[in-house]
């Protein structure tokens, strides 16, 4: 401590030491915070469903989204990545997951979401599996927090059954 | 910076950088707000490295008091001539290598 150079270097040392002290309390408190996400998604309208060229099923949907995701945000939380899948069994997977939508939801001011989403991406099977076939809507949410560990939950919101023939 | 000095410097550093940060903590999760924590932090960082960084004069209120050179030489200390003799010439066989 006799230099100016040396309790410079303490002090930063002891800082950094102590700046990681804070985001493991700030990241631990987060621990004891259970969010209690409402959500609900229903399918309106199958615009499209055929097969491709090579093979392989495609669907193009409709379909309203309406989440409140206000308390996934704590005072660690950065922001919130979430997004709708459709859920499936066949013959080939024991879980096909396929995203629908997502989004980025900056903060807890723009967690409130009711939004009517008109085919943001296909549901495309691997093959030709998908007439009469029985698909779960889940949304899924990333909490990526300033300091910590990231974390993740889902939901199962509603299935419907996709028709028995192509429509086109 | 006498060694008084230091040893004061040491304590304020480690004081004020766990009082700033145990503050920092407490207003940001108050207000909700992680990055007035961070801002209150680097705050208190600042403080901290102006206080103690710098040579300041309460550091240096109780100076080292060295003997004068005339009292050394009134008292030789035997010893010390001959191993300094002894040293003197290993320096010479040193240099000649």
């Amino acid at each position: 401590m006799h230099s100016w150079t040396q309790r410079l270097l303490t002090a930063a040392t002891t800082a950094a030491v102590l700046l990681a002290a804070v985001c493991a309390a700030a990241s631990a408190l987060d621990a004891f915070h259970v969010p209690a996400v409402q959500a609900q998604a229903h399918v309106t309208k199958i615009n499209r469903f055929h097969k491709q060229i090579n093979g392989n099923d495609k669907v193009t949907l409709t379909f309203n989204v309406s989440a409140n995701l206000e308390s996934l945000f704590t005072w660690n939380t950065k922001q919130v990545f979430v997004f709708l899948t459709a859920e499936y069994e066949n013959a080939k997977n024991s879980l096909n997951q396929i995203s629908l939508w997502d989004h980025i939801i900056p903060d807890k001011e723009h967690a409130n979401l009711q939004l009517e989403v008109k085919s943001r991406y296909p549901l495309i099977d691997q093959g030709s599996s998908l007439r009469g076939k029985k698909v779960h809507l889940v949304l899924h949410w990333y909490v990526m927090p300033n300091a910590g560990a990231m974390t993740q939950g889902r939901m199962a919101l509603s299935e419907f059954k996709l028709p028995d023939a192509y429509t086109s | 910076m006498d060694w008084q000095g230091q040893k004061l410097a040491e304590m304020l550093m480690q004081v004020l950088l766990v009082a700033s940060a145990v503050a920092a903590f407490l207003a940001g999760y108050v207000r909700g707000d992680f990055q007035l924590m961070l801002l209150v932090y680097a705050g208190g960082v600042v403080l901290t490295a102006l206080v103690t960084v710098p040579n300041w004069p309460f550091f240096n209120r109780n100076p080292l008091k060295w003997l004068d050179a005339a009292e050394a030489e009134r008292h030789p200390r035997p010893q010390v001539s001959s191993a300094g003799a002894g040293a003197g010439g290993k320096k010479k066989s040193g240099k000649n290598k």
